[in-house]
């Protein structure tokens, strides 16, 4: 593994089922490792956690890991840091919309334009938490 | 006749972020809760089982349980047979797509044309499969779009929180949490069991579906069950 892949930071996001925020938190997810920032982020299965999986453990231990959560339980958050993980940054659904009340999300199967867009500018929030990260990574690396 | 929560049907996805199957797994989920049967149907997210409370472990002993898993390592079966309590049944995404001759498709994101199909697929299966659980074998109408009962999000139900009533009693000088004990007393009080032989019996067989009860622990449950279940009927008035 090239020491760039080893150091890709995880977003992992809480993907609630229960909740249309839930939905927005794995949608920014996805604009992030796939669209934004593909070489620097990488997920990991939040249920592999969950269940305790070693190899997932791992994961989260060796690496960064900026988890985005849809509601105030707060799974994604907690679930990391209940494995000892390398938690550098939190977001929440909430805050984003808070800022942005027009975006109302549509529900959890189908979270609308204005859901899709609640996560776009949620995503770059994070991508620019996850440039600050490596950033900082760089400069500890010399 | 009380409605006990128990005729709902518990459904756990995986959602696994880094597969097409674990989004199947959790559109289909929501198909299912948000589309075809929000009234037969409750979720809580898998996740809860760690960063929740008794409350939330307490899911699969409240309402009989499908896992909807995406892969082979199972995380929403045994996750939920870990914290909370044995599922009634599980589908394995990867598992039923193949044997259907059919493909997940190519995106975890946002399901193209073949991830659609197999989510569909998937989203019949739980319904046959809650059909099954709830007793019903009526013929079960082909799927999305032309099986909805209702329209989108209505009546979806989340059970993270507050959705599973929980009493706490003092058993042995320890406080216990019993699920689903409120409801069970006014089913028998509504029955007419005010008293008689097998009460007691009765009470633990019915509390014993939603609770662990310890074997060396049962007679002084047995005991504090009758006790309560005396306070509960003089609150109704006898």
């Amino acid at each position: 593994m090239s020491r760039k892949e080893d150091n890709k930071v995880l977003v992992i996001p809480c993907s609630g089922i229960g909740k249309a925020f839930g939905s927005v938190a794995r949608e920014a997810m996805y604009m992030i490792v796939e669209e934004l920032r593909p070489e620097e982020t990488e997920t990991v299965c939040l249920s592999l956690l969950t269940l305790g999986d070693e190899e997932a453990k791992d994961r989260v231990r060796s690496h960064p890991v900026i988890t985005i959560d849809g509601c105030a339980q707060a799974c994604a958050e907690e679930n990391v840091k209940g494995v000892g993980g390398r938690s550098v940054a939190n977001f929440r659904v909430v805050d984003t919309y808070r800022e942005h009340r027009e975006l109302k999300v549509k529900s959890v199967l189908h979270p609308g334009e204005a859901g899709r867009k609640l996560a776009h500018i949620l995503a770059r929030k994070v991508a620019s938490q996850v440039d600050a990260v490596k950033a900082k990574e760089e400069m500890i690396d010399g | 006749m009380v409605d006990l929560p128990k005729k709902k049907v518990g459904i756990i996805a995986c959602a696994g972020e880094e597969i097409p199957e674990g989004t199947i797994s959790r559109v289909a989920a929501r198909m299912v809760l948000e589309e075809v049967r929000p009234e037969d149907t409750v979720t809580l997210c898998l996740p809860l089982f760690l960063a929740g409370d008794e409350r939330e472990r307490a899911f699969a002993r409240f309402y009989p349980t499908i896992a909807i898993d995406g892969c082979e390592k199972l995380c929403a079966k045994r996750a939920t047979e870990k914290y909370s309590g044995p599922v009634s049944t599980y589908i394995v995404v990867d598992r039923l797509i193949q044997k259907r001759g059919l493909s997940s498709g190519q995106s975890r994101h946002e399901l193209d044309e073949a991830g659609q199909r197999a989510a569909e697929v998937v989203a019949q299966e739980i319904v046959n499969q809650v059909e099954r659980i709830l007793g019903r074998e009526r013929a079960v109408a082909a799927m999305p779009g032309v099986a909805a009962t209702a329209p989108a999000g209505a009546g979806t139900a989340c059970a993270c929180a507050s959705g599973i009533p929980m009493t706490q009693v003092k058993i042995g000088g320890q406080s216990v949490g019993l699920v689903a004990l409120e409801p069970i007393f006014e089913q028998f009080y509504q029955e007419g069991r005010r008293d008689g032989p097998g009460l007691d019996e009765d009470l633990m067989k019915t509390v014993k579906l939603y609770n662990y009860v310890p074997p060396s622990a049962e007679e002084r449950y047995k005991a504090t069950l009758l006790e309560e279940y005396e306070k509960f009927c003089r609150r109704k008035g006898g």
